[in-house]
């Protein structure tokens, strides 16, 4: 886990002291509104649809149990009592009243957290594969130049006040679980010919109104690069992307307009001034920051101990579980934990302060003390011994978290829709809900397979919906809610943004054509087929048929 | 506050949001502010309606609720025209806090 130096200590210090007396000469009338908006969105808080939000970073999704406990502190200090993990492995929180929100701030702080740079048109909190550090198919933990895109980002004086706002992705596996192609700039740590260990840069990627998946910027940049070519690419968007225009504001808009060959030749021109010794990072540094995310203590373990697998076969849920919720580890014997937020009950990403304190309990006692938090809206212990899985699971069941549906046609990804936010048009919650409740009967989520649903409820597309294998779209016409459907979105290392199927749906109307499109994929899937190899085998029409039958 | 245009005809109710706790409210007939939109006052009286814009923009300058804005009303309903509004009116459908303290 990487501890703040003094610099960052420092600012984060003085940045919470600065909004204190902020919101103290708001509240005494010294700040009007205008004055003090931007103000309160730099330190992630916004004004929603019924109270404020803060928005706090998990930077790149990584989490000491020592945080957790904070985060379940401020969701029962300040809050009502649980916060929701959002699509960018962050924490939000929906009810602070704003005379608490300096001491939030304070409280976060005392754990090396904040909100800065959550909101804003600036490079925001940058997000990972949340198995990083932990799965043998990567080349390298990617967090550590996660970490240096931080600390390079953070206040970055040319850099904030971009166009709109700017999202980073990182990952060091071919398997993308950080959908890096929609995002504005997206890493993928490689490897040249040589075998040397670089980055490859995606550029222009992005949901919202107008999804874009993103391109190629370069094939490979070496290590020592890295921050002087992200220098040159924010450049060029700073200067020519649109100011006139939010809606074609985002870097996506610009690489389209100027088609990537352009845009890498400008990128590839800015590049050529800048003096790379300048801003590069020595190797010192960067094995100062490596050093913060070395392995922990893992023991030399047998890979398949007798009591995991006693308890597999003795014991069905836990086989079950087991199988949808632990993935491969690199290291022998120990396992990959996803936590399911997605239980029937709560919202999807919603986790009650009760759960996350366990949760931070269970982390200390399984995991090396570390949880990371998922862009899909999920939890994951990320070094857990195979020999401790079992009672894992028990003391999972025990708080609720135990779901066995990561993947699943209940694993959800939804935002907080019109329940929660300023600009929705629909509610994406009860949708979520009753999808699951409709497929419920985990027997046959399980015969389904894999299926990602992703719901938002608006264009923003905060939920996903655009590279969700069923995308929902929450509209709202004449008063009344309605849904459209996307097929064949992809958020893997093959994404794609699905198409739309045609006119919506109302809530009753939308599950059973969802139930529909099940039965067909079921039907016609052929020998391990997943419902996105059938739609994308036979094609939208047969879906579109049984939807709107 | 809200980015949808408000016609501005037939009933008018005035809505902010509290600064310090971040509500909803309306105001009532005393030109109190009201956490409850049973309590708001809708009405078409111009004279009215301009003491109640006078109001929201002294309060908003005393600093008491932030983002004051009217709303149409359904003459024959009494609730806000637009969806949003009737939203804000109501508050969530969900909320895991409700879970929470129905426990």
């Amino acid at each position: 886990m990487y501890r703040y130096d003094e610099f960052d200590a420092q600012f984060v210090a003085e940045r919470t002291k600065q909004f204190r007396g902020q919101v103290e000469r708001r509240l005494a009338g010294r700040l009007s509104e205008n004055e003090f908006r931007p103000l309160r969105l730099m330190n992630g808080l916004y004004l929603q649809l019924h109270a404020y939000m803060l928005r706090v970073a998990i930077p790149y999704g990584t989490l000491s149990s020592e945080q957790f406990r904070m985060l379940a502190h401020l969701a029962e200090k300040y809050d009502r009592g649980y916060g929701h993990v959002t699509t960018r492995q962050n924490m939000q929180y929906n009810w602070p009243k704003l005379p608490d929100v300096p001491d939030m701030l304070d409280d976060l702080a005392s754990v090396q957290m904040h909100a800065i740079q959550t909101s804003g048109n600036c490079i925001r909190n940058v997000t990972c594969d949340p198995y990083a550090g932990a799965t043998a198919e990567e080349i390298e933990d990617p967090r550590p130049m996660a970490e240096l895109i931080r600390q390079w980002s953070t206040l970055h004086p040319e850099f904030s006040f971009l166009p709109r706002k700017f999202k980073i992705a990182v990952t060091a596996a071919e398997k993308d679980r950080a959908l890096i192609k929609a995002h504005d700039i997206g890493i993928q740590v490689v490897k040249d010919a040589s075998g040397e260990i670089g980055y490859k840069i995606i550029v222009g990627g992005g949901l919202g109104r107008t999804p874009i998946i993103g391109q190629t910027l370069r094939d490979y940049l070496p290590k020592s690069e890295l921050l002087a070519y992200l220098t040159a690419a924010l450049r060029v968007y700073n200067r020519y992307g649109r100011r006139d225009n939010k809606y074609k504001a985002r870097i996506k808009i610009l690489v389209q307009e100027t088609g990537i060959e352009a845009f890498r030749e400008q990128v590839e021109a800015e590049y050529a001034t800048i003096d790379i010794g300048d801003i590069a990072v020595s190797d010192a540094e960067r094995d100062r920051i490596k050093s913060y995310f070395a392995n922990p203590d893992f023991e030399t373990l047998e890979d398949n101990p007798a009591d995991f697998t006693k308890a597999l076969e003795d014991n069905q849920a836990f086989r079950l579980w087991a199988k949808n919720n632990v993935a491969a580890h690199k290291a022998d014997g120990y396992a990959i934990v996803n936590v399911s937020l997605k239980p029937k009950e709560l919202a999807p990403g919603d986790i009650t302060a009760e759960q996350m304190r366990a949760t931070a309990d269970l982390a200390d006692t399984y995991s090396f003390g570390e949880l990371r938090t998922t862009h899909t809206q999920n939890l994951v212990l990320p070094h857990v011994k195979k020999s401790d899985l079992f009672a894992l699971y028990k003391e999972l069941e025990k708080i609720g978290l135990a779901t066995a549906n990561i993947n699943l046609i209940s694993d959800i990804i939804c935002c907080p829709g019109m329940d929660f936010c300023a600009l929705a048009t629909a509610r994406s919650i009860p949708i979520s809900q009753a999808i699951a409740e409709r497929f419920a009967d985990p027997e046959r989520q399980r015969t389904i397979g894999e299926m990602q649903i992703k719901i938002s409820g608006c264009i923003n597309a905060c939920g996903h919906h655009h590279v969700g294998h069923i995308g929902i779209l929450g509209l709202e016409k004449a008063g009344v809610e309605f849904y459209q459907v996307k097929l064949g979105g992809d958020s893997s290392e093959n994404a794609a943004v699905g198409k739309v199927t045609g006119p919506g749906f109302s809530q009753e109307e939308l599950l059973d054509g969802i139930e529909n499109i099940v039965e067909l994929y079921l039907a016609q899937r052929e020998e391990g087929e997943r419902f996105l190899d059938t739609y994308n085998r036979i094609g939208m029409a047969p879906f579109k048929e049984v939807l709107y039958a | 506050m809200s980015t949808l245009k408000h016609k501005g005809k037939g009933p008018q109710a005035m809505t902010a949001n509290e600064l310090r706790d971040g509500f909803s409210v309306w105001l009532d007939e005393n030109l109190d502010w009201s956490r409850d939109y049973a309590n708001a006052l809708r009405t078409e009286d111009q004279d009215l309606i301009d003491r109640m814009q006078l109001k929201a923009e002294t309060d908003e300058a005393k600093n008491l609720v932030v983002g004051t804005y009217f709303i149409d009303v359904e003459p024959d309903t009494g609730l806000p025209a637009r969806y949003r509004e009737k939203f804000r009116v109501n508050g969530p459908s969900y909320d895991t806090a409700d879970l929470l303290e129905a426990k």
